[in-house]
This record gives C-alpha cells, structure tokens and sequence, in this order.
C-alpha cells in the first residue's frame, strides 16, 4: 500500500511542477540553513574525552585577588601558579596527574637537512599521554626525573616526525630546540582532539603541538607561557625566579581519580593545602577550589560562544518558518486536489487513507527537500570555511550523522507540515466535489 | 468604496491560509529585524577606525635558532636595513602586533601606591618610529626621544619615567582633563610616569575588548628570546616589500626563523567571527525574505485559479481590470498588516530574550519599523504580478462553467 501511496505522491508532484517545487525548495532551505548551523554547533560541543569524563579533572583554586573575584563563569582563575603546581606534584592521591601551557621553540638538525622552523609545544609533565590517552607510535614519555630536573628529551608529533625524520623510528636521534640538543624519546600517533579540550585557552580549535617537552625545563630556558598569564599583584620580585614564585596564574592542571574515595580524599588534601597557604598569608579569598569533568571544564570555557547558540537558535525559527510555508502550500495543493479525493472515498478509501496517502505525499517532499538540503547545507558549511579563512577547517565539516540527521529533520519538518492539510483533506465531505464533475 | 466587507468575508472563508501567511510574515518579521539588530552592530564595530595605516603595515616575527644571541645588537642592525631599504617607510621593533589578538594589558591608577580600581590598557614597548611607521596622530606632547629608549634583560623590573597614551585611556585615567603633563602609576608602585604625548587613536590589541583603544606606549626594548618589528611600506608597494624584506633579513643573519605577515591578514582574522555573524545573517535575511516572497506568490495564484470563475463574474458585472489587482493587493496588504502587527510583538518579545541570555544589543526602534516596510514591499511586490494577471481573466470565463 506505502509503495502505491509513494507512486500516487510522484504522479500528484509531477502535476503540479511550480507548487511542488516551491515546497521542495522551502524545505530544503530551511533544513540546509538549520543543518549548516546546527553541525558547527554538534562539532564545536564534541567531548574528545567523553570516555574519561568521569575519571578525569581540571583542577582550580582561588589564589586570586582578596579585592576581586576572577573573571570567569566560576569565578575561579582557569589556570594555577608555578608555586601551587609544585606543591600539588607532591601529592600522590591522584593516579595520574599533569601540569602543563604551551611554548615554543626554533627547531633544527645537527645535519641541516630541514630548514629550521619554530614548533608550537607543550611544556608537560610525563603523565600527558596516559592521561589524555594519547596513542604513541615509536618510544614513550620521558624519563620520572624529567619532570623536576633539567633533561633535554623530547616527544615529537606525527606531522613533526614526518617531516623531520621522513617517519623513520627517531627515538634516539637528536633534534635542537633553541639550539640544544634534545633526544627524541617518543613520537604520538596522528592524536588530534576538537575542541582541544586539554587546553581551551586561545584557539580551542587549534591543533595539538608539535612537541612536547618535559616540565623541568623553566629555569635553563627561562620560560614563558605562550598561553596565558594572568596577574593581579604587584609581587616585587626580582628575575626570573620571580617570575616562578609570583601570584601570576599560568599552568593547566589536570588529575585523574578512579574512585570517589580518592576524589574524596583529595579534596581533603586541597582543603588542607590552601588552610596552609592562609596561614602563610596567601589565598586572601573565601577557601574555594573546583574539580571539572571535561564536560564541565567545556562549559567553563564558553567553548559554545552567545553568537553560535544565537545562529542556531535563528536557523531553528528559520526553518519554523520553512514549515509554516510549506503548510501554506500544502494546504492550498491538496484542497486543489479535493475532487480526486472526493473520487476515492466515493469509490471505497476511508478517511484514514486519504490522511495517510497525503502524509506520504508530504513525506516525500521531505525526503526530497532532505537531499537538496545537504547539498545546500555542503554549500553553506564550504561559505563558512571561506568566511572563517581556514581556521575552523575541522568544525565544519558533515560526518555521516548529520547527513542522516538533515533527511530525518526534513522529514519530520514536511510530516509536521503536512498533519493539518492531511487531516483538513481527509475529513472534506466528498458528495461536494462529485455534484460538480 | 474599498471592497472590505466582501474581502473580509472571503478571507474570513479561507482564514487558514491567510493566518498562515500572516504568521510567517510575522516570523520573519521577528528573525529579521533581531538579526538586522546585530548584523548593524557588527557592521558599526568592524568599521571602527584603527588609528593605523593598516593595509601598508607588516609585521615581522622572529626568533633566533641558538638560545644565546644578541638580541639588542641584531635589531639594531635590522632597523639600519630595514628603514634603508626601497619602498619602506620606516620600521620599530616591538612586543606585540597591533590588532593580531595577541597582547598585553596592565593596570594603572592615577595616584601611587593603589592596588583597588585603576583602569586597563594595552601596554607596548616600541621606539620613537612607531608614530610614523604605524601613522598614527599625534595630537598633544610630543614624541620619545632617542635618549629615552631603555633596553632591558627579559627579567629585569623596568621603571618606566615617560610614556605616549591614547586619548581614549587619558579619558579613562583622568575624566575630562588634559593627560597632557600628568602623571600615572603602574599598581602598587610609587614610581611616576610622566605623559609627553597623547596620539589620537590606536585601537590595541584585542578588537573584542571592552577597553579597546586604551593603550600606553614606552620607550622600551626587552631583549626577550623572540621579536617583533613592524614595517610600512609606500603605498601600493606592501606586497612587493614583504618579498624584499624576507630576504634581506634573512640575509643579514640565516640564524633565525622569520615569519612574516601584514597587518590586514591579521585584523581580518581578528574581526574573523563578527565578519561570520554579518555574512550568515544577511543570508539569512535575505533568503528569508525570498521564500516568504515565494510562498506568498504561491498562494496568490492559488487563490486567484479558485476565484477564476468569482473573478470573471464581477467583470461582466462591470468591475474594471484596476479593480480586480486593486482587490488582490489590497486583500495581501490587509493580511500583511495583520502579520506585520504579530511580527512586532514577537520581534520585541525575542529582542528581550537576546539582550538577557545572549548580551545582545537592544532593539532600536528605527530598525524595527524599516524592516517592517521592507517585508510590506517584499510581500506587496509578491503578490503584485499574480494580481496584474488576475485583471486579465475574461469576463467571459462567468459565463462558461468549469
């Protein structure tokens, strides 16, 4: 009966090539409109850690100034001091744990054989790759020493050891960062997160570094975050070791807790560490700390900003009015098709058929609308790469889901639309249409 | 006169549709105008002035490949090639590039000792070149002097004694006086810093910023393990210059990588997601508009092909062609002011909701009413050629039966 419903729907759309065109047309806007905003939205939400969501957390505390509240959605700094990262190391409650910003470096080989470039990297403590699970290809992170004394090893991107080493096995081999020699320890799996959810501080879309150094390293190459560094004091200290111990926030922190006993426990053990810190004169605030899932950590930094959800609730109300006009249209197509109706009950089809032969009509100008749709949501995504001059590359692209996702709201947009037109068809008294044949 | 107890009735007949129609109307009305209100705050944000000679402007980034370099003695001589060289203007060094949304900011009081209130700018250290590479006006004071120019280790506590400001940041520092001559503090410190020069405009680091155009310059350079020069070059010539200067620098000393961009890349980057917000919203008022326009369209011939008969028959019975568009147009208009009048509604309703959840600007009302026209054209304009075509039914259309 639904094949013979779907012949009747494509003969009645044939007859009236303009009408049914439009309504196409209306559907496939407002779906190609809806769906091109909608998967910047569904790619932009994405949770690379969702596995580990409920293991892993972004630590805070509130070191910040006793005048004013730090501005964020949780009011606490996102990031921590060197001081308060050295102290939390110590603790051996989490079952992994990392401190890390970014950097960079001027990389080069002993034998000239690239020309040098400078690399974006992440300063880290050993524990990253296990923690964020990243996969690695040749070696693994570097040695327990590292992480508090100066060795120079390093763990090299995919892309980094591509072009550097051609892909060959470099564990053992040098490269010079700044000059000094490092030894290749590692090199990770092609691993890249969107959003970057292990540090959302600049471009949250970025890609990861191309390296990834240990996190002894501060004082030989007296580093500087390339990230962010927020202050609020005036310290007075002097040089580099000043910089160290100041009330500047610059590191990321991460922990990984297995049970809610060891969460428990450490949360008792940050109670205990910032009392200590207030007895010292530090942490002037109200004692407030914050352990993030990554979901939660994604919330916090506003990685869905006002003006997505704004686009997106504006293409939902636009495809609301796709679906009021295509209610419109339909309405006037099947009262224009009310005497072949008529015919149909006279000859035997109860209301129940003529409802449900029209529905399918409809719904076959969704799924019609629905494939246009990807076409133009295709289009509008490619409108976005262009406008965004290829910083988003990653967000706006069409996986599967969402192009199974546009014929299914298609559908469910034109079935909408057609409920009240079938209905009105359904229940019209066919004697009028048969007197005037 | 009018035809509007009939009208009234006939649409009364088919009051589905026409609700239909007023109710997109309305929501477009709705959707438009709160997308009109930000495409034109973006619009009015992206063409704020910079103060800046921007598309003669590169920016050069360097970092040497060894850790131990001299950092003073290699700008030096970088400036002596750069502002030698055909087709540039001038050049300085400096920390940060303008406009890039990479930058810094501190905070500022105008008496000493202060840790509470203060006000935020951009800081930049630069050379007295950065007035006439970057083209910036000067409008009181003068310039730094040769003199003046500190060069500092990357950890050493730098008290600055004079600094050229913004206007925009002398207005936030001290509200209605002259900067000219005064003097501003750095937090918690007592050291004085004298303002010799005020420059009308420089809009900082970050376009987004609340505080843009709040900015201190000092007469500083740090030798930090990377550098930044930014370069003008004569009008028309910038892309010319850029190759240039790649190779000359690199000439100079291969011992470092260069990179190199100009300053319209990076404020078009900077002004990247409004430039989305304006672009996606006008297409989506335009488009909008035009399947509204075709629905209307739609329906108007619809309506007029059920009417062929009522509409042959008030020919012969005298109506003349002008009456019959005249009745069309004016049966739209009557359910597009009914959409229009719901649209308001709406429109202020959601405005509501923008400016709460989405720090979205108000509504003005100028705004409101012109798209409210614009939709009465657009729907009038729709349903013009199916009523011009509805004239010519015959008369003779009454008297053959269908």
């Amino acid at each position: 009966m639904l094949g013979y419903y779907i012949s009747l729907a494509m003969r009645s759309l044939r007859s009236m090539p303009i009408l049914s065109s439009l309504m196409v047309a209306a559907i496939a806007v407002g779906v190609g409109a809806a769906m091109t905003v909608l998967t910047v939205n569904y790619t932009m939400s994405r949770n690379a850690l969702q596995h580990k969501d409920d293991v892993l957390f972004a630590v805070q505390l509130d070191s910040w100034d006793p005048n004013k509240a730090y501005d964020s959605v949780n009011e606490l700094p996102k990031e921590l001091t060197y001081q308060d990262t050295q102290a939390l190391l110590r603790s051996d409650i989490p079952t992994r744990q990392v401190a890390m910003h970014r950097y960079g470096f001027t990389v080069s080989l002993d034998d000239d054989s690239v020309r040098p470039f400078t690399a974006e990297a992440r300063v880290t403590t050993r524990d990253f790759f296990a923690l964020f699970d990243v996969p690695f290809l040749f070696g693994g992170t570097w040695e327990d020493g590292a992480d508090s004394g100066p060795v120079k090893q390093v763990v090299l991107s995919k892309a980094t050891n591509d072009k550097l080493f051609n892909g060959e096995n470099s564990v053992g081999r040098i490269v010079n960062l700044k000059g000094e020699p490092f030894a290749v320890v590692g090199v990770i799996a092609h691993w890249s997160p969107s959003p970057k959810v292990y540090d959302l501080n600049n471009n949250p879309f970025a890609e990861p570094e191309e390296l990834f150094i240990p996190f002894g390293l501060h004082r030989t190459f007296e580093i500087y975050s390339w990230g962010n560094t927020n202050g609020w004091k005036n310290d007075g200290l002097e040089g580099y070791e000043g910089h160290l111990q100041s009330e500047s926030v610059w590191i990321q922190y991460w922990v990984e807790m297995d049970s809610s006993e060891q969460r428990q426990r450490y949360e008792d053990f940050l109670t205990g560490y910032i009392r200590e810190q207030k007895a010292q004169g530090r942490f002037e605030r109200p004692l407030k700390f914050a352990l993030s899932k990554p979901s939660e950590w994604l919330v916090i930094n506003e990685v869905l900003g006002d003006d997505v959800q704004v686009l997106a609730a504006l293409s939902l109300s636009f495809l609301l009015v796709c679906v009021v006009n295509a209610v419109a249209l339909l309405l006037a197509k099947f009262l224009r098709k009310a005497p072949e109706a008529g015919v149909r009950r006279a000859l035997g089809a109860n209301r129940k058929a003529i409802f449900i032969q029209h529905l399918v009509e409809s719904g076959v100008i969704g799924v019609l609308g629905g494939l246009l749709g990807i076409v133009l949501a295709l289009i509008g995504l490619a409108g976005i790469r262009y406008l965004t001059l290829g910083m988003v590359d990653r967000i706006a692209t069409m996986d599967w889901v969402m192009m199974l996702s546009s014929v299914g709201l298609a559908i469910f947009a034109s079935l909408l639309a057609g409920l009240y037109p079938a209905w009105r068809i359904s229940n019209t008294n066919p004697s009028v249409y048969l007197k005037t044949q | 006169m009018l035809e509007l107890k009939p009208m009234l009735s006939a649409l009364w007949r088919n009051k589905t549709s026409a609700f239909l129609i007023a109710l997109q109307l309305a929501l477009t009305l709705a959707i438009v105008s709160n997308a009109g209100v930000i495409v034109s705050e973006r619009v009015e944000k992206i063409a704020r002035p910079t103060g800046m000679q921007v598309e003669d402007l590169i920016s050069v980034t360097f970092m040497p490949i060894a850790q131990e370099y001299d950092m003073a003695g290699a700008v030096a001589a970088d400036m002596d090639l750069l502002r030698g060289l055909p087709g540039v203007v001038d050049a300085f060094p400096t920390n940060q590039i303008p406009v890039s949304g990479s930058g810094s900011a501190s905070r500022y009081f105008s008496e000493p000792n202060q840790e509470i209130g203060g006000e935020v700018a951009n800081y930049y250290q630069v050379d007295p070149n950065f007035i006439n590479t970057l083209g910036l006006e000067l409008v009181a004071g003068r310039n730094f002097t040769a003199a003046e120019m500190d060069v500092m280790g990357p950890n050493e506590n730098y008290d600055a004694r004079v600094a050229i400001i913004t206007r925009d940041f002398g207005e936030a520092l001290f509200p209605g006086e002259e900067p000219l001559g005064k003097f501003f503090f750095p937090l918690g410190e007592n050291n004085p810093i004298e303002i010799v020069g005020v420059i009308d405009r420089h809009l900082g680091a970050w376009v987004g910023w609340q505080k843009a155009g709040q900015v201190v310059f000092y007469p500083l350079l740090i030798k930090t393990n990377h550098k930044r020069y930014m370069i003008r070059a004569e009008p028309g010539q910038r892309d010319a210059v850029m190759k240039l200067v790649e190779e000359k620098l690199a000439q100079r000393d291969a011992n470092r990588v260069l990179q190199l961009e100009t300053l319209s890349r990076d404020l078009e980057q900077s002004y990247m997601s409004d430039n989305v917000m304006v672009k996606v919203l006008s297409a989506v008022i335009a488009l909008l508009t035009f399947i509204v326009s075709l629905g209307i369209v739609g329906l108007t011939i619809f309506w007029i092909n059920q009417r062929r008969k009522q509409i042959g028959i008030r020919r012969a019975l005298g109506a003349t062609r002008a009456n019959i568009s005249r009745y069309f147009l004016l049966e739209n208009g009557l359910i597009a002011a009914l959409g229009i009048a719901m649209g308001f509604a709406i429109a202020m309703l959601i405005n509501r909701m923008m400016v709460t959840s989405f720090s979205q600007p108000a509504m003005p009302a100028g705004l409101l009413l012109s798209c409210a026209a614009l939709l009465l054209l657009a729907s009038l304009g729709a349903a013009l050629v199916p009523a011009l075509r509805a004239a010519n039914i015959s008369p003779a259309t009454a008297t053959r039966s269908v």
